[in-house]
């Protein structure tokens, strides 16, 4: 089939053998992972718990947002550099891994409730920037905190099935 | 008890799960605080204001983390105890807690603490640095002791 063939093509490229032959560059690489991941958890959840108008109530939720977010995409960025280094190096296991397939689509359901967020659920930000968020905001919310919370859990039982 | 949790293959995962969640928490507390001690930001709230804001959090994660880090321990006694970056990482984490304590007190006994003298900012962009160093640290070894 094309995509495992191109997946073998991949993962039989220079860099992702040296990572799956060398003792020392996957585990590095990993750090990375993890420590940016940490970051982009933990940064992505406490925007939604503004949300959810559990924390921060007495801040502009576009004034934490705005002090957030960009780190939460630097950390994402390393992340997701490590994450595709991690995969291509055993493309064909973890494309074959039941957990790193729910890792994917709820990393994409996460992208596509941050886009419909910024597209509807800010609409009327002027509104409730200083007061407690409409439930549609706090629906953003939590599908975010569960979806991340499902993200972690999926990434964690990868290491324990391949 | 270690055997019951070694031989249920969903408990490592789930554990660990929980301690990775409560890590995000305390690394993003402690860095959003170590960045303006840096004074790599500067916006928003006052130093004292975020630092009394995120105690809570931050303790609350910690307990969270030492409860599921001693789960963790029980399950598999010898692969942590007898391992150095275990070690090294409490070490770590003994020496950012103390830090943090330190911070939060002096910012309540006095708000303007860190920002009253030039020897005192410059401890503070100190010890804002060894809490960003601090923290990688202890991700770091925390993820080699699955590897030394």
């Amino acid at each position: 089939m094309a995509v495992e063939s191109t997946l073998s093509w991949l993962q039989d490229l220079r860099l992702p053998t040296e990572i799956r032959e060398s003792l020392w560059m996957f585990p590095t690489i990993e750090t990375v992972h993890v420590f940016a991941l940490v970051l982009v958890v933990g940064s992505i959840m406490t925007v939604d718990l503004r949300l959810l108008g559990f924390t921060n109530r007495d801040r502009p939720f576009s004034e934490l947002a705005a002090e957030m977010l960009p780190w939460t995409w630097l950390a994402f960025s390393f992340a997701a550099i490590a994450g595709l280094l991690m995969f291509s190096s055993k493309a064909l296991i973890y494309y074959g891994n039941i957990p790193f397939r729910l890792k994917m689509c709820c990393l994409l359901f996460a992208g596509i409730n941050m886009l419909l967020f910024h597209w509807v659920g800010v609409r009327h930000l002027h509104i409730w920037d200083k007061a407690r968020p409409p439930w549609s905001a706090k629906l953003a919310g939590g599908a975010s905190l569960v979806l991340w919370t499902a993200i972690v859990a999926a990434g964690r039982w990868i290491g324990f099935t391949t | 008890m270690s055997v019951a949790f070694q031989s249920a293959n969903w408990f490592v995962p789930l554990v660990q799960t929980v301690h990775i969640i409560a890590i995000g928490i305390l690394l993003t507390a402690v860095y959003v605080l170590s960045f303006r001690l840096v004074g790599l930001t500067q916006r928003g709230q006052t130093l004292a204001a975020l630092a009394v804001r995120s105690t809570p959090w931050v303790w609350a994660a910690l307990c969270v983390l030492l409860l599921t880090g001693v789960l963790l321990t029980i399950t598999e006694p010898a692969r942590e105890l007898l391992n150095w970056a275990f070690r090294v990482k409490m070490l770590l984490v003994a020496a950012l807690a103390i830090i943090l304590m330190l911070l939060q007190l002096s910012l309540r006994r006095d708000p303007q603490y860190w920002s009253s003298s030039p020897a005192r900012r410059r401890s503070a962009r100190a010890l804002g640095i060894l809490c960003i160093v601090a923290g990688a640290s202890i991700v770091t070894a925390g993820r080699w002791i699955a590897y030394v």
